[in-house]
């Protein structure tokens, strides 16, 4: 019972302090236990020190080996015991049999917490692995709290705490939490959330999670001030009550975005192997999710997408909303998509219809809603325009502008220009903004592209800016216009349903 | 606090090491937990059989009960709308030679009649525990596999999601002259099986197919209730 730490059982009768979050998330010394005493080293001690480095990690690192010697300029220390100061946190990464000596060492020192990079536990399902998990457990009992074995750790914009491998990944914090099992898919998300404009409060990769792992984190970060969505992927969990008390309690206070691995029947015997627990049956999953309040997602794109989509809008329902883009069929898929997550693209009433009208090329555009706008070329300030009018309609909750930048292409190599110099993209981008801020009404905007060949690297190079000027001004950006509509059901469901 | 006369029950058949408690006795447990069921009579004597009939009225379902028997149906053991005791008689005699042997009696019951079927149950998940089921009954649940799970204990709230949740949750509405179903009631059956699965940990599952509406109230027409193995 790993969740709990009244439950572990110890032989000494001490009462323990609650664990210090503040210190594992933003420890001020750290301790690497397991880099590399040559020059050259590419284990995962040394990765992450350099990482840390990398980063910008504000706080003092203490690099241990037993061999001594220096790396990156610092001095490496022998053993924990010689480290000159208390420290708060340690990152261990020595091979398995030596971890349970070096977390005794840790909490001795005064660490609240210790990641563990290590494999060769629970997960090879050997006695001897689950033998040395246990001593971590116990080790953990007496005091300080272990994430892993068998992790990429934390990462934590603020605190400069990164994950392996990464030394690039950005200091900009924001309120998204994500816990995971698989340190694989928690590196994936820290990477596209980076680009896709979603900022993290902390990301937890806990590996096997011996001790903290999901229903705690899940108690911590429903009270945590930093984090305002939290997001999670699971493989398997340690105890299931425990785990949907957690998690009711946690999407009764904030949304919580579940993407659970493992459901098919060879997903089941990966998960074996993978992070040593067990999968669940699909439809039991499903329904506890649900009757938990929590979100859930079916692959990695949705969960970033929905992640995105919760982070950046009002906490609040959108059921009828505009459509406003380039082409007949857009519009039309646009409305098939929004019935079917029962969102409604209501027609605008005349008046509205005639002021966008003036705005948009004619023949060929509609101001119905969908809004199709005809030409891709039409000004950031028409553009505006029609955002403006379409919002008075007391009805829409919220308005999509899907956007075919790549259509500029043949324009520019008709001029021999670049398309990032002739295509108004910051203009674009700030219309919208002042169009949110004008109306009050939020809008998502839609890139899509279709020409993705190496001949067209100018046109991914114009969505990449395009969207980094967006999310610089807080506008959320999807690929397709399905995955904003999905989304946006996504959101519906979670503040129409429980949160009411 | 466990209802002591379904534990009675329960603790009677683990005695006898069985596995499943008859219809029967199922029955008993779930009339325990409030929920309703057929009224019926169990007669293993054909001594018993007026008296019976008495009781619960003509037109009768007749069904052979033994914990040891499944698949009673295609056994042969089940006969419904017996309208005279004449009927009764012979149908006693068919069901009983087709027991071979098994210990246990002719259970006579109310007729229930409508159209709609429902089912419902309890599965222990090895990671959550007790959760509930809810679904299209008959031979529907196999085919449509149109059913919804909760989580023990169950709110009120969570009962009318899972309800809301099948593919055919119209069935429940008032339908081509049917009434609606009375879903308080079908409410209350959901919170009570997860109840049952809470209190009791001795019973591993429930199975109950058909729940039919009889006009707007449900009734527990089949039950099975499979115990935990020692």
């Amino acid at each position: 019972m790993s969740g709990n730490p009244g439950k572990i059982k110890s032989n000494k009768k001490t009462r323990y302090p609650a664990t210090d979050y503040e210190k594992i998330f933003h420890p001020r010394t750290v301790a690497v236990i397991g880099v590399s005493a040559e020059e050259g080293g590419t284990g995962f001690g040394t990765g992450m020190l350099k990482s840390m480095t990398a980063m910008g990690y504000e706080g003092k690192i203490y690099p241990v080996n037993p061999k001594g010697g220096r790396i990156s300029g610092m001095e490496i220390f022998r053993r924990v015991e010689d480290i000159p100061e208390k420290i708060d946190f340690a990152v261990i990464a020595v091979a398995a049999r030596h971890v349970p000596e070096a977390l005794e060492a840790c909490r001795k020192k005064g660490a609240a917490g210790a990641e563990i990079l290590s494999s060769g536990f629970g997960e090879l399902g050997t006695e001897e692995g689950k033998a040395l998990e246990k001593q971590i457990q116990e080790a953990a009992a007496r005091g300080i709290r272990v994430i892993g074995p068998n992790c990429f750790g934390i990462y934590c914009p603020a605190s400069g705490l990164t994950m392996l491998p990464g030394p690039d990944l950005s200091r900009i914090s924001g309120s998204v939490a994500f816990l995971s099992q698989s340190g694989g898919i928690s590196i994936d998300l820290a990477h596209a959330g980076n680009y896709l404009g979603i900022r993290f409060s902390k990301v937890v990769s806990f590996g096997n999670g011996a001790d903290l792992r999901e229903s705690e984190l899940l108690h911590y970060l429903a009270d945590d001030p930093e984090t305002k969505v939290i997001s999670m992927y699971i493989e398997g969990i340690k105890d299931g009550n425990a785990f949907f008390t957690a998690i009711k309690n946690a999407a009764a206070k904030k949304p919580v975005i579940v993407f659970k691995g493992g459901l098919s029947v060879a997903g089941q015997r990966s998960v074996a192997s993978h992070t040593a627990s067990m999968g669940g049956s699909r439809i039991i999953w499903q329904s506890i999710l649900k009757q938990a309040g929590a979100v859930q997602v079916h692959d990695p794109e949705e969960l970033a997408q929905v992640i995105l989509a919760f982070s950046l809008l009002p906490k609040k329902t959108f059921k009828s909303i505009s459509v406003i883009g380039g082409g007949g069929a857009i519009g039309v898929t646009a409305c098939d998509t929004a019935e079917d997550y029962g969102i409604e693209v209501p027609p605008l009433p005349a008046g509205i219809q005639d002021r966008i009208a003036n705005h948009l090329p004619r023949p060929g555009s509609s101001a119905i809603n969908p809004v199709d706008v005809a030409n891709p070329y039409v000004s950031p300030q028409n553009l505006k325009e029609v955002l403006l009018a379409a919002a008075e309609d007391q009805r829409i909750e919220l308005q999509i502008l899907d956007s075919l930048l790549y259509h500029y292409q043949p324009l520019a190599r008709m001029f021999g220009q670049r398309i990032t110099a002739i295509t108004p993209y910051k203009e674009l981008t700030r219309a919208v903004r002042d169009a949110v801020d004008q109306t009050g009404k939020p809008v998502i905007a839609v890139l899509p592209n279709p020409k993705r060949g190496p001949e067209d690297m100018d046109i991914t190079e114009l969505i990449a800016l395009t969207r980094q000027e967006y999310i610089k001004l807080g506008i959320p950006v999807f690929d397709e216009l399905h995955d904003a509509i999905r989304a946006i059901a996504h959101i519906n469901n979670y503040y129409g349903g429980r949160k009411k | 606090m466990k209802n002591e006369k379904a534990m009675r029950i329960i603790e009677k058949a683990l005695r006898q090491g069985r596995k499943t408690l008859s219809e029967y006795e199922s029955k008993q447990v779930l009339a325990a937990y409030d929920i309703p069921v057929t009224r019926e009579v169990l007669v293993k004597d054909k001594t018993g059989l007026d008296k019976a009939i008495k009781k619960i009225g003509f037109p009768l379902v007749m069904k052979g009960c033994s914990a040891d028997i499944a698949h009673k149906t295609e056994k042969g053991l089940i006969h419904v709308d017996i309208r005279t005791s004449t009927e009764a008689k012979k149908a006693f005699r068919e069901i009983m030679a087709g027991m071979e042997g098994f210990e246990g009696g002719v259970l006579m019951q109310e007729m229930i009649k409508g159209r709609r079927e429902l089912v419902m149950g309890l599965t222990r998940d090895p990671q959550f525990g007790p959760c509930v089921m809810f679904g299209l009954g008959g031979i529907f649940t196999e085919i449509l596999q149109d059913i919804s799970f909760r989580h023990a204990p169950l709110e009120a709230r969570d009962a009318r999601e899972m309800m809301q949740e099948i593919r055919g949750h119209k069935i429940l509405d008032a339908v081509r002259g049917m009434e609606a179903a009375d879903k308080q009631r079908l409410t209350g059956m959901l919170i009570n099986i997860g109840r049952i699965g809470l209190e009791i940990p001795e019973v591993s599952e429930i199975d109950l197919n058909p729940v039919i509406l009889s006009g707007a109230n449900p009734v527990v027409v089949d039950a099975l209730v499979i115990l935990k193995q020692p």
